[in-house]
């Protein structure tokens, strides 16, 4: 059945033309020279002072990148790029001094507080202000306030992160929140353990571009038995004309902790392409849980498909420990090109992963997204619930594995997969993959919302909802369960996508 | 550094050049012309044995698989028609038309063809009508390569075919053969057929077959098509091409009782308006055997109707692959499309790989896939035992009634009987647990 009036105009809202983070900053930066070879890769690890070892591990990556070819599976087409053409480093001048907001351009703070992201809060900025003043630390932000939520947050402009807020209060509770490049200075250990082996140097493409040019990114890591007092948040903002943004994340929870951690992203409007690949690494460790959510609203191009924010993005959580949990939800409107499959390895007996996430593409948007739910523990179990809506000229693909090894005995998969089209000139696609090897182990995959739960159709219907609104009722208010837990400054930009509704829906 | 590396030819692809060098003259030319058959392995030796990094066959490596030299190219064999209905099982005892090939060729003696007006049976010849989907199809290019004989079917306007008929490709001699058949249907405008192909093994003949379809089904025509696997060690390659024009029903049914491998592709392409499919494949597997059905309907006229289900038996390390992809068009709008792929696992070593795919350009249409694998229903068991069945035969029962959910897609009372014996029969054999 076709869309109704108001799921067409509430995507019309979210339109490309629309797009209200397009501005530029005018700010001083230093760039690396264009192109890619060795010597870009030594710049960056030079200009980040780091460690031998992460200089030669780049330099592998780097290597490994050039020997390999870029992937053409995923169902998006655009022109061959140029990765010469390209800079792979730029800095906001000033930004490698000391964390302080006082020391940050002011030109940068007004960026942020334009984006109308967590950091043009003002109460929290205050609140970074006092940080170096201990006695009023508590005062300026009372627990259990609950009209003010705590968000601290990493700003990352271009190539490196300028600030992160509530440092100080954070490190209280033994929780490490800090830049990439910092903790490479600060916790190099950490690193050194950690990072890659989730997504390895050469995992895919991007991957390996990523792990040899990463510039900057989060680093957080979660003590033992910790429960992050606050939500931990990152806002990536690419500026530079013709910059590649590539951010790695290495999240770590360790045994009994648990962290929720946020990500948003834009782009000014520029006629070129630009080219983001980030690589985000979760590792959750025995009983650790690791919630993660993206907002990602990247530069989507024009209204004719001109330019826009390549997103090649790999993200993959590790349950390494037993019991232990990782959850996604996106929230993808951004981007001229989407690659992205946030995925889940389930290698702990009793771990469980989940995927939620909602995909709106207009104009010439193409997202081919999804994600992988990998049950190598027994007793593990997934949940993916991905809601993809096409409108324009765009493709929207559902893109997905879900896979049972040998060995592990019953797991749980429950899958559903709903798109919607708008308009006779998108497409939208689902292509699962589900791949069994244990009798134990039981997945459904559902593509039809009439099935989603009978029982609760049936008891809307018995209150007087006709069908359509049952159906929109039980969807939306799953789904609306997940957003809920995002932190209020991303509320406001998800709601209008929340109230969409269902009907009208195609497997 | 780029590196380009040349694929190199694995030694069942060199073996099939080789043969089709050595017996490329002795086969048939009134089915295929000779320069029409090295046109088609010359594009086989562009296009190589499909291997997993081809989309399309990533559950189903012939590469891997097809190890081993490519057995001879069958020949006439005499067959005597007890052995014949002996090998047919059950299906033996239906009230059809028959047309036997045996070893890849027509046996008059075995055959009785329908004598009817408006019914045109002869031997298909030429290359088949090539479309993209099978230009893409190496295992097509090998069929026209080495196809020894088949039947060109036309059933004009208006006439309905009285009794079914049924093709049996049987094989005998004792040692391995290659079998290559390749059968053209034509269903005229308001006419209608019950097509059965059965595959049987006689004296425990095994080798390989690759057998090719081809079916147009003209506005209002009807085509009921039943086929059923052999039993005996074959790899089994089987492609069906269908293009259906306005209001016309093609109901097609699969019944595969074992395999070692099987591939059996469907390509359904809807052009005419309100048209309706329904697929429905019983896939049963022990031992080590691979059963791979794939299919893909594409949707290019307006309001069509499309139905797949699958139902996989698994045991032992059996691989069960189900492949199903809905392209809907952008002109295809009202159009209503539904797969269902199930797998019963009965044992911890099986595996189950399902892919349904959709690919939607219209806004007003209703899809949906579904996807399910699990073990037999420990409660259903329970709810058996409790009424004094034991737990084998419980497992054996509910099994059963799974596998026959697909045969009631199949429209015969008596033809279903048949399948059912067959599926039954496998099941008794090879599931006693």
């Amino acid at each position: 059945m076709p869309a109704v009036q108001d799921t067409i105009d509430q995507v019309k809202e979210i339109d490309v033309d629309q797009y209200k983070y397009g501005f530029t900053t005018d700010i001083e930066t230093d760039k690396a020279p264009k192109g890619l070879d060795e010597s870009t890769v030594r710049f960056i690890s030079d200009k980040k002072g780091e460690p031998e070892w992460m200089l030669e591990w780049r330099l592998q990556a780097f290597e490994r990148w050039q020997a390999m070819a870029e992937p053409t599976w995923a169902k998006v087409n655009y022109p061959k790029i140029d990765f010469q053409d390209l800079y792979y480093y730029a800095a906001p001048k000033g930004a490698e001094g000391p964390k302080s907001l006082d020391e940050v351009d002011p030109e940068l703070l007004r960026t942020y507080e334009k984006l109308g992201i967590p950091l043009k809060e003002q109460e929290l900025l205050a609140g970074v202000r006092k940080q170096g003043e201990p006695s009023t630390l508590d005062g300026d932000m009372p627990e259990g306030d609950p009209g003010q939520r705590r968000v601290a947050v990493d700003a990352v402009f271009d190539s490196v992160s300028v600030v992160t807020t509530f440092k100080k209060e954070l490190a209280k509770a033994g929780v490490i929140f800090c830049s990439m490049s910092e903790a490479l200075r600060e916790h190099p250990e950490l690193v050194r353990k950690y990072l890659g082996t989730v997504v390895p140097q050469t995992d895919n493409y991007y991957a390996a571009l990523n792990s040899a040019v990463f510039s900057d990114g989060s680093f957080v890591y979660i003590p033992e038995g910790v429960r992050c007092p606050m939500e931990l948040s990152t806002y990536f903002r690419i500026n530079e004309m013709n910059t590649g943004q590539f951010e790695r994340t290495l999240i770590i929870a360790d045994k009994g902790s648990y962290v929720s951690y946020l990500e948003g992203c834009t782009a000014p409007m520029r006629d070129e392409n630009q080219l983001h690949a980030a690589v985000v690494e979760l590792v959750a460790l025995d009983d650790a849980e690791i919630k993660y959510s993206t907002v990602q609203n990247w530069y989507p191009g024009d209204k004719n498909g001109k330019g826009g924010v390549y997103n090649f993005v790999t993200k993959r959580g590790d349950c390494r420990g037993n019991s232990s949990k990782i959850s996604w939800t996106q929230v993808e409107t951004g981007s001229a090109i989407t690659w992205k499959y946030p995925s889940c390895i389930l290698r702990g007996d009793n771990s469980r992963g989940e995927f939620y996430s909602i995909a709106i593409s207009n104009g010439y948007q193409q997202v081919d997204s999804g994600t992988k739910m990998i049950h190598l523990g027994k007793n593990t179990s997934s949940r993916i619930i991905s809601k993809g809506i096409a409108a324009g000229f765009s493709d929207n693909t559902y893109r997905g594995l879900v896979s049972a090894h040998r060995k592990a005995t019953n797991t749980r998969n429950f899958t559903v997969c709903d798109s919607l089209l708008i308009g006779n000139n998108c497409g939208a696609h689902t292509v699962p993959y589900i791949e069994a090897k244990n009798a134990s182990s039981h997945f459904e995959h559902e593509a039809t919302t009439s099935k989603i739960s009978d029982d609760m159709l049936f008891y809307c219907r018995q209150r007087g909802l006709n069908e359509e609104e049952a159906i929109a009722l039980v969807v939306n208010g799953f789904v609306r369960d997940v957003l809920q837990q995002l932190p209020m400054e991303f509320m406001a930009e998800t709601q209008k996508l929340i109230g969409i509704s269902l009907e009208g829906s195609v497997g | 550094m780029t590196t380009n590396v040349e694929i190199m030819k694995t030694k069942a692809e060199k073996a099939f050049a080789e043969h089709f060098a050595s017996v490329s003259g002795s086969l048939p030319s009134d089915a295929v012309a000779l320069d029409a058959r090295q046109a088609a392995m010359s594009r086989f030796d562009e296009l190589g044995l499909p291997h997993r990094r081809i989309e399309s066959w990533k559950y189903t490596d012939l590469r891997n698989a097809l190890t081993v030299d490519v057995p001879a190219v069958g020949d006439a064999t005499a067959v005597s028609a007890a052995d014949l209905d002996a090998a047919l099982g059950p299906l033996a005892g239906l009230d059809t038309y028959r047309a036997v090939f045996v070893n890849g060729r027509l046996d008059e003696g075995l055959s009785t063809l329908p004598s009817m007006t408006g019914v045109e049976i002869g031997s298909s010849s030429g290359a088949p009508a090539m479309d993209d989907a099978l230009a893409a199809e190496s295992i097509v290019a090998l069929n026209t390569a080495f196809v020894t004989g088949g039947l060109a079917i036309k059933i004009a306007d208006g006439v309905a075919v009285d009794k079914p008929l049924m093709i049996v490709s049987a094989r005998a001699g004792g040692s391995d053969l290659l079998v290559t058949t390749r059968h053209d249907v034509s269903v005229g405008t308001k006419a209608s057929l019950t097509l059965i192909e059965a595959f049987a093994s006689i004296g425990g003949t095994a080798g390989q077959s690759n057998a090719l379809v081809t079916i147009t089904i003209a506005d209002g025509g009807r085509l009921d098509h039943t086929k059923v696997g052999a039993t005996v060690a074959i790899s089994d390659l089987a492609t069906w091409r269908a293009h259906l024009g306005n209001e016309a029903t093609y109901r097609a049914f699969q019944l595969i009782p074992g395999a070692p491998l099987a591939r059996n592709q469907v390509f359904v392409t809807f052009d005419g308006e309100g048209s309706a499919l329904d697929f429905a494949t019983a896939a049963m597997g022990n031992g080590k055997d691979h059963i791979d059905s794939t299919i893909v309907v594409d949707h290019r006229a307006v309001g069509c109707t499309s139905r797949e289900l699958f139902k996989g038996v698994l045991d032992d390390s059996a691989r069960g692959v189900c492949q199903g992809k809905v392209i809907v068009q952008q002109i295809a709008q009202k159009t209503d499309g539904k797969q269902m792929a199930q797998a019963l696992m009965l044992s911890e070593d099986c595996e189950f790989d399902s892919k349904p795919e959709l690919e939607i350009y219209a806004d007003d249409v209703v899809c949906g896939h579904g996807s399910t694998s699990a073990e037999v229903d420990p409660d259903l068991v329970f709810y058996c035992r409790s009424r004094g069945i034991p737990e084998a035969e419980a497992k054996v029962l509910l099994t059963e009634s799974f596998v026959a959910e697909t045969i009631d897609h199949v429209s015969s009372e008596s033809l279903r009987d048949a399948l059912s014996e067959i599926a039954r029969n496998w099941l008794a054999a090879n599931h006693t647990k």
